[in-house]
């Protein structure tokens, strides 16, 4: 079954290439000879051009030469702020919730009725609350990364096997036993998941929080650049998000599965 | 004479039949009784009751009348004195092999080296000697059924219970798992109840068989079984073995 699966995966990493590469070639034709004006679209190279001043400020191209450190630096710890109070809350809210009776009934109704507003609806409220800026940013990622990572961690710890639970019990577990040795371990995969979402959460809102106006940021340089008309810049400032965003999921996924946590074969 | 290991008096246990108000009784007065290191096996039918009424001597489930009593204490929940076997293997997915077996021992919160050296020694009892490193979904069925009996049977329960734990193994594989429980009980005599539907597989371990009838399940009638032991495969050809074979299968299709 494995091996049919890597052959599977092999066709769909081929096939996914068609896509980007044709696409890459229209961009290349469309910016040939400023068939498509440079201010709206740049080519392909220039774009690679100032990535790479942006990241190494070797070409002294712009404001941004040499500062994607600083502006990443940044962004990462609003990120990583947010999104671990999502997770320190959300995580043992969620387990709970997924366990007790009376805290899913005490708990459940209001999360999800907050859940209902949609994150950016926060926007004014929270600018009023932290001022523009830093401390915004970090409670509109927290708000949205805590309702998957509360969700479903609830949902992971509800639907724990209650064979594995008897288990636990005949070879001894007391509760807290039972909770740390077994439940959280068997809700991984399900729990996992909500914090991939919520990382990802994470990324789309620090952008909208930094929009608001920081000094530096990703989110900001791109606000920035809009300004300075480089759109250039905008196009480069994605590319980064989107590339962090991909690497730090990537290093979530991969530190559960080194914990061997997000097996799913549970043999029942 | 041997002093009572575990007991049940009088238990009835009941659901509510979906869709209807009567109560659907599962075991009714069932009366059953097991000295210090004997092994039974209770025989039934599928739907009999059996694993419910196992399930009330682990603890895992309360009786509605009458109640199980171990060593002179009643059963009050699951407790490692009364280790179960499961018919599914039901590890810990996301532990090895060594840290499946030694997850009772922690619990009880044996020192680490002690736990090590136990662990390690039952890790061989049941022949996963190169295994420990593996986890449960690289192991064959029968492989991860050695590993449940084995992180049971280290903490050295006074009674095991085993729910049909063979049952759904290769012929090949059940017979040698049978050996291997009964060269392990063998050593430290264990008191054992075992669930079956197999009538030779309760011929060839027990002391004594329970057949028990349809619904209301409770015992219709205790056979004991006159062979010496060890029971080598062959036993199963001779002229009583079939005999008593054939009359506990009479009994059973009643």
């Amino acid at each position: 079954m494995t091996a049919r699966m890597h052959e599977n995966n092999e066709r769909l990493g081929f096939a996914g290439l068609i896509l980007p590469v044709a696409l890459f070639t229209i961009w290349y034709i469309a910016t040939l000879d400023g068939g498509v004006p440079a201010y709206l679209l740049p080519s392909p190279l220039d774009l690679a051009r100032t990535a790479i001043d942006f990241t190494a400020g070797s070409e002294r191209l712009s404001p941004y030469s040499g500062t994607l450190l600083v502006h990443t630096i940044a962004s990462l710890q609003r990120v990583l702020t947010g999104f671990g109070l999502a997770a320190v809350i959300g995580l043992p809210l969620g387990f709970l919730t997924g366990r007790l009776a009376l805290a899913k009934s005490s708990l459940d109704p209001t999360v999800h009725l907050i859940r209902i507003i949609p994150g950016i609806g926060w926007l004014p409220l929270a600018m009023v609350w932290f001022g523009v800026g830093e401390k915004t940013t970090v409670f509109l990622i927290s708000l949205a990364a805590f309702f998957p990572i509360y969700v479903n961690a609830a949902q992971g710890a509800a639907s724990v096997s209650p064979m594995l639970i008897r288990a636990g019990r005949m070879l001894g577990a007391n509760d807290l036993a039972i909770f740390t040795t077994v439940i959280i371990p068997a809700s991984m995969p399900s729990t996992v998941a909500g914090l991939r979402l919520g990382l990802g959460l994470s990324w789309a809102y620090l952008v909208l929080g930094e929009l608001t106006g920081v000094t530096h940021g990703l989110g900001a340089v791109m606000m920035d650049a809009r300004m300075l008309g480089n759109v250039e810049m905008i196009l480069v400032a994605m590319i980064f998000i989107g590339l962090f965003g991909r690497i730090s999921d990537l290093i979530l996924t991969s530190s559960f599965r080194k914990l061997n946590l997000l097996k799913r074969s549970y043999e029942e | 004479m041997k002093r009572t290991d575990l007991s049940a008096n009088n238990i009835s246990k009941c659901f509510s039949e979906p869709g209807e108000d009567g109560l659907l009784y599962v075991l009714e007065d069932m009366d059953f009784e097991i000295k210090e290191g004997e092994f039974v096996t209770i025989l039934g039918p599928s739907g009999c009751g059996k694993s419910t009424f196992l399930n009330i001597l682990a603890g895992f489930e309360t009786a509605n009348q009458g109640h199980a009593v171990c060593c002179g204490e009643p059963v009050r929940g699951p407790s490692p004195e009364r280790a179960v076997v499961f018919q599914s293997p039901v590890l810990f997915p996301w532990m090895d092999v060594k840290n499946n077996i030694m997850y009772g021992l922690k619990q009880t919160g044996k020192k680490k080296d002690d736990a090590q050296r136990i662990t390690a020694e039952y890790i061989r009892a049941v022949g996963l000697d190169d295994f420990d490193n593996y986890y449960p979904s690289q192991l064959s069925g029968g492989m991860q059924q050695r590993v449940a009996l084995a992180r049971s049977l280290i903490l050295d329960p006074k009674v095991l219970l085993m729910d049909e734990p063979f049952a759904a193994l290769d012929a090949q594989t059940r017979y040698s798992m049978q050996q291997l429980l009964l060269q392990l009980w063998e050593r430290n005599r264990q008191t054992i109840v075992f669930i079956t539907h197999d009538v030779e597989e309760a011929l060839l371990l027990s002391d004594r068989i329970c057949i028990m009838g349809k619904r209301p399940g409770k015992i219709i009638e205790e056979i004991a079984v006159p062979f010496e032991r060890p029971r080598p495969i062959s036993l199963t050809g001779s002229g009583d073995f079939t005999q008593l074979k054939s009359h506990i299968l009479s009994r059973l299709l009643v």
